[in-house]
C-alpha cells in the first residue's frame, strides 16, 4: 500500500498490466469453450421435430433421455465399461510403471523405456483400433494360434464384435495414459525414503503400501484422469470393434448428429459432460494435487 | 560394540576406501573427519548396510554383519537430507520404525503415542505431533529425524553430515543439543562431516579419513595438537605447512635456515600452526620468514591475516580478547615467527618425525 502512494498512483491498467498475458489464452477459450458449452446446455431444450428444430424451450430431448431404455442404458455401459478400462489400465500400468519408475535407476533407460511405450502412437488412431479385428477375429491370429496350439477345439467367438473386444482395444490404447503419470511421480520418489524406511526395519510390502504407493498416488490419480476423460467420450473403438453392437454415449451423439437430431444429441453432451466433471471432482478429492504438484 | 576391518570398497576403477579397520565402543561420541571425496559416506554406508564391502568385515558385537539389514545391526541412520516421509506428520514419521517394523512392531496405541512424546521431548519438539512435515523448519526436520532414528533404540546411530544443512546459528544450538541427547540415551553416536571445527567441537574420539585411507583415530584435542601425518595437518586447515629440507640442524625453507625440533634430521615438511605464529616488523631480531601482507579477515573473536611467504600463502590467527588488531596494508612487508617448540616437522612421506615434548598432546 505504502509503495502505491509514494508512486503517486499509477493508473489501473498501469497496475495490471500482467493480466494482459491472460487475453489471448481467454479469448480463445471463451470462443471455442464457453460460449459453445452455453450454446451446447441451450439447444438441449429447444423443440425437436422429425426433420426441423425450433428455439421453443422444452424439456421433452430430456424426457426421452431419461426414459429410453436404449438411452439410459448407454449412460450404464459407458460408466460400466469406463470402470472396467479404469480398472485394467491400473492394474496393468501400475507395474509397468513402478518397473520404470523404481526398479530402473539409470536416467537415460527410464527416458527409452518411457518413449517405447508411445511408439504405438506413431500409427493412427484409427489404425490401431482397427488392427484389432485381424488380431481377435473369429479367424484372427489369436484364435488360430490357440488352435494350432491346440488350446481351443473351436475358435473363441466372443473376441470380436462383442464389449469385450471393446474393453481389450480401449485398454491397449489408452494404458501408456496410465503409465505415463505414474511413472513420472514414482521416478520423483527420493530413494533416501525408501533406504530411511528399510533402515527403521520396515519389510518390502511395507515400504511399498506406506511409502511408495501413497507417494505415486498423485500420478495415479492424473493418469484416471486422462484415461476416464478419454473413454468416456469414446465412439470409434466401440463402433469399429463391436461391430455397432455397444452404443457408448458417444456413439449416440455420432448417430443423432448424423440424423441432425441437434436437440437430443445436446442432451447426451450435457450428460456427458455432467458424468465427466463429476468424475474429475471425485478423482481430485483423493488427493490434494495441489501439494503434489 | 562395531568392529570393522581390512573394509575396501571401489565403485568401477575408483578405490573409494582402501583397508579401512577401526572400533566404534559403545557409548561414545565419535567423529569421521575427512574431506569431500575421502570416501566419509561410503564407509557410512558399508556400516549401516546400504551398501556391500568389495572385502573386510563388519562385526556387531563379535557377529558378521555383512549382508544384514541396518535395523538388524542395532544400528539406525540420519540421512544428510532427513529423509522424512513427505505424505505423513511428525508423529507418523516418529512411529514409523515401531509401528511398521517387520520384527516386533509395537501396534498398541498408547504405546506409540508414548514413546513417540517422550522422543520428540527429548528433542524439543512436544507439541508438534500433528504438524505436517512440510511445515516445519530445516532444524525441527532434522530433530524429527534424529528422533525417528533414535526411537527404535538402535546401539550406533550414524548421522551422516547432521548439521551440514543448518545455519550457523542453528548448527551452534544442534551441536549442544545432540551432544545432551546422546549423553541422555548412553547410544554412540557416528557423526560424519567434511567440517573440521565440528569435528573437533563434537567427538571423544576422531576419526580422520583422506582418499579412502584411515589417517589418525585420537582425541580431537590429540589430533589438533599433534596430526600424525601431514595429511592430516592439511584436512584441519590449521597449519601452515612449509617444503624444504633439514640442514645444518636447521630446516631451509625459501632460503631461510627454521630452528627444527628435536631429532628431526631428515624432515621434508615444516608444519606450523596458525594460532603459533606471530607477525613482527622485518627488521625485528627474532624475525624468521619474510612475507608480504595480502589481506585480512575478521572473524569475531579474532583476525585471520593472509601473507605470501617464499612457499605460499601463510596464514596467522590472532585472538582478539587480549589485543586490538593491527592494521597493516596490502602489499607491506612484514616478518613471521615463531616458537622452535610449536613447530612439527614430517618426513618425505609425510609422517611426523619430530616435535618438542613440552607440548606434548594434553
Amino acid at each position: 500500500m505504502s509503495t502505491e502512494t509514494i508512486q503517486s498512483n499509477p493508473g489501473f491498467f498501469t497496475r495490471n498490466k500482467h493480466y494482459w498475458l491472460l487475453v489471448p489464452g481467454v479469448v480463445w477459450m471463451t470462443l471455442f469453450l464457453v460460449v459453445p458449452l452455453g450454446m451446447m446446455v441451450y439447444v438441449s431444450f429447444w423443440t425437436q421435430t422429425t426433420f426441423a428444430i425450433s428455439n421453443d424451450l422444452t424439456l421433452k430431448s430430456w424426457q426421452t433421455f431419461f426414459a429410453s431404455e436404449t438411452y439410459f442404458g448407454a449412460l450404464i455401459r459407458t460408466i460400466r465399461i469406463w470402470l472396467t478400462v479404469l480398472f485394467l489400465t491400473i492394474l496393468i500400468g501400475y507395474p509397468a510403471a513402478l518397473f520404470i519408475g523404481q526398479m530402473v535407476r539409470n536416467k537415460t533407460t527410464q527416458t527409452i523405456l518411457l518413449v517405447a511405450c508411445v511408439i504405438p502412437f506413431w500409427t493412427s488412431f484409427l489404425i490401431r483400433v482397427l488392427a484389432w479385428r485381424p488380431m481377435l477375429g473369429k479367424e484372427g491370429a489369436i484364435n488360430i494360434l490357440l488352435q494350432k496350439l491346440g488350446l481351443i477345439d473351436a475358435p473363441i467367438e466372443v473376441l470380436l464384435f462383442t464389449e469385450l473386444a471393446v474393453i481389450i482395444g480401449m485398454v491397449q490404447i489408452y494404458v501408456v495414459f496410465m503409465v505415463g503419470p505414474i511413472a513420472f511421480m514414482l521416478a520423483r520418489i527420493d530413494q533416501s525414503l525408501i533406504e530411511a524406511a528399510r533402515d527403521l526395519g520396515a519389510s518390502g510390502w511395507t515400504i511399498f503400501r506406506k511409502i511408495i504407493l501413497p507417494l505415486s498416488l498423485p500420478g495415479v490419480v492424473v493418469g484416471a484422469i486422462f484415461v476416464s476423460v478419454m473413454v468416456l467420450g469414446e465412439f470409434a473403438t466401440s463402433s469399429a470393434l463391436s461391430g455397432r453392437k455397444v452404443n457408448l454415449l458417444g456413439n449416440i451423439i455420432v448417430t443423432q448428429v448424423g440424423s441432425l437430431k441437434w436437440a437430443f444429441a445436446a442432451v447426451i453432451g450435457v450428460v456427458l459432460t455432467a458424468v465427466m466433471a463429476l468424475v474429475v471432482t471425485i478423482l481430485l478429492r483423493i488427493v490434494d494435487l495441489r501439494k503434489e504438484l | 560394540m562395531i568392529e570393522l576391518s581390512a573394509l575396501s570398497k571401489s565403485f568401477g576403477d575408483a578405490v573409494a576406501l582402501r583397508d579401512v579397520s577401526l572400533t566404534i565402543e559403545d557409548d561414545e561420541y565419535l567423529t569421521l573427519l575427512g574431506p569431500s571425496g575421502s570416501g566419509k559416506s561410503t564407509l557410512l554406508r558399508l556400516i549401516a548396510g546400504l551398501d556391500k564391502p568389495d572385502a573386510g568385515s563388519i562385526l556387531v558385537n563379535g557377529q558378521n554383519t555383512i549382508g544384514l539389514p541396518p535395523h538388524q545391526r542395532g544400528l539406525g541412520i540420519v540421512q544428510q537430507n532427513y529423509a522424512l516421509f513427505p505424505h505423513m506428520t511428525v508423529q507418523q514419521n516418529v512411529e514409523f520404525g515401531l509401528r511398521w517394523r517387520e520384527e516386533n512392531p509395537v501396534r498398541d496405541e498408547k504405546e506409540l503415542a508414548r514413546r513417540v512424546g517422550a522422543m520428540l521431548e527429548l528433542v524439543g519438539l512436544n507439541g508438534f505431533e500433528n504438524r505436517g512435515v512440510g511445515q516445519i523448519s530445516g532444524g525441527q526436520k532434522q530433530r524429527v529425524s534424529l528422533a525417528r532414528t533414535l526411537v527404535t533404540e538402535p546401539k550406533v546411530c550414524l548421522l551422516d553430515e547432521p548439521l551440514g544443512a543448518l545455519d550457523a546459528n542453528l548448527r551452534e544450538r544442534m551441536t549442544l543439543e545432540l551432544r545432551r541427547i546422546r549423553d541422555t540415551l548412553g547410544v554412540t553416536f557416528m557423526h560424519v562431516t567434511g567440517n573440521e571445527d565440528e569435528a573437533l567441537a563434537m567427538g571423544d574420539r576422531m576419526i580422520v579419513l583422506d582418499q579412502g585411507h584411515v589417517v589418525m583415530i585420537a582425541p580431537p584435542d590429540a589430533i589438533y595438537n599433534l596430526p600424525c601425518s601431514m595429511r592430516v595437518a592439511q584436512v584441519l586447515n590449521a597449519y601452515n605447512i612449509l617444503g624444504g629440507q633439514s640442514r645444518d640442524n636447521g630446516f631451509e625453507h625459501g632460503g631461510k635456515l627454521l630452528p627444527l625440533p628435536e631429532g628431526a634430521s631428515e624432515a621434508a615438511h615444516y608444519a606450523i600452526r596458525y594460532d603459533a605464529a606471530k607477525i613482527v616488523p622485518q627488521d625485528d631480531p627474532s624475525a624468521l620468514l619474510q612475507v608480504t601482507f595480502l589481506t585480512s579477515e575478521f572473524t569475531g573473536g579474532g583476525v585471520t591475516y593472509f601473507m605470501r611467504g617464499p612457499d605460499g600463502v601463510f596464514e596467522v590467527e590472532r585472538h582478539l580478547s587480549r589485543a586490538d588488531p593491527e592494521v597493516y596494508t596490502s602489499g607491506q612487508a612484514l616478518a613471521v615467527t615463531w616458537d622452535a617448540k610449536d613447530a612439527l616437522v614430517y618426513d618425505a612421506q609425510g609422517v611426523l618425525i619430530g616435535h618438542s615434548e613440552m607440548r606434548g598432546a594434553a
